[in-house]
């Protein structure tokens, strides 16, 4: 059972899940648990010769009822691949399952704060290879999302409404865009790579998109990361996580928030990592060696060439 | 803590055979056959040490 404790210095809470350190880290190809349950073959965590999308719950929770939840999002029972292998029906199909999900989980009332996420790559600690991303219902809003909050205070309305605006009006960051749907390097990135996928109306979550933006997230998401993988012509690993309203709390928050997706790579360059260090950690600020906009215009060339 | 209000349904798009409330199903319960949300088809199932699987399913030309 994870325990919190609450930084007073820092205004955070820290989950701390102390039986996750037995969890399986990259085991090899033949005893993958993600992997569906073959006749004579080792079980898994899935026990059915196929799927195509299975959900369960962490073996190793960093929340479990009723202190939240962590569940496990298997995309495929490919064990090779990745989310920009997919088919165009599977990844959409997906986003359909992240909204199930959200609603299911978001209407516990042990959940404050659903969180989709993927993390790619060992890069960023990975311990699986399989394709799969991860769910957290935090039984608390945190810091990151009450920051999203305040933006809306600064500003005016909804932060993530009005930096789409202000992105749209300048273009130089904007790397993809549909009817529904626009991907861009923030103009304050903290990574060489960051990138938001922002629906262009106001969207508190994905229980507010129509199927069309739906599919269209879906199409942006997969030409993104395709784009990625073709920028330096390797996997291309990254943090990705689903930014929508708060689930508990007052109602205020629950109507707030703008979905939108953000992808937070590690690589500076093809084989060189930004790690986070004296600044980053002792206080807060990133200091980046590349400037958003030709991040911007090499991952546009990388999109337009893996497409 | 006090319980609170499902999550409002989406006004864009039909979810047939969607729970009305949204509340977690207990870990024995099995969905009602033919259960379904948007496109997907959903299976609902408990694993040998309790913990949930769900299963979903969509209509795809080949599998991923």
């Amino acid at each position: 059972v994870s325990r919190l404790r609450f930084d007073e210095l820092r205004g955070e809470q820290v989950v701390y899940a102390i039986d996750r350190q037995e969890r399986t880290f990259l085991p090899s190809r033949e005893h993958c648990p993600l992997d569906p349950t073959r006749p004579g073959g080792p079980p898994t965590e899935i026990p059915l010769p196929a799927f195509q999308i299975a959900v369960f719950d962490n073996r190793f929770p960093a929340f479990e009822s009723p202190g939240g939840a962590a569940e496990v999002v298997v995309y495929t029972d490919r064990h090779d691949g990745s989310f920009a292998t997919l088919s165009a029906e599977r990844a959409e199909a997906l986003m359909w399952v992240w909204r199930h999900r959200y609603l299911e989980l978001g209407a516990r009332p042990d959940v404050d704060y659903v969180m989709i996420f993927e993390n790619r790559g060992v890069e960023v600690g990975v311990t699986l290879h399989h394709p799969h991303g991860q769910i957290y219902g935090y039984p608390f809003l945190p810091s990151v999302p009450a920051r999203e909050l305040a933006a809306d205070e600064r500003l005016g309305g909804c932060a993530p409404c009005e930096l789409l605006r202000r992105e749209l009006a300048d273009a130089q960051r904007v790397i993809l865009d549909s009817d529904s749907v626009v991907a861009y390097v923030p103009h304050a990135a903290r990574w060489a790579y960051e990138v938001h996928v922002v629906l262009r109306e106001h969207r508190a979550s994905l229980l507010d998109c129509d199927p069309l933006e739906l599919r269209e997230l879906s199409v942006a998401l997969q030409a993104l990361v395709r784009g990625f993988d073709a920028l330096f012509a390797r996997p291309f690993p990254y943090v990705m996580v689903v930014h929508q309203s708060p689930t508990g709390g007052l109602d205020a928050a629950r109507s707030r928030g703008h979905l939108h997706v953000e992808f937070y790579p590690p690589l500076r360059t093809a084989d060189k990592l930004k790690y986070l260090a004296g600044s980053e950690q002792g206080a807060g600020t990133f200091i980046s060696d590349t400037l958003p906009e030709e991040s911007a215009a090499a991952l546009r060339e990388a999109i337009a060439r893996a497409a | 803590m006090a319980r609170k209000p499902a999550v409002p349904p989406s006004p864009g798009a039909a979810e047939p055979g969607r729970a009305k409330t949204g509340e977690p199903t207990g870990r024995d319960d099995r969905a009602a056959p033919g259960e379904r949300f948007g496109p997907l088809a959903i299976e609902r199932m408990s694993k040998d040490d309790g913990r949930a699987l769900i299963v979903y399913s969509h209509e795809e030309p080949g599998q991923a």
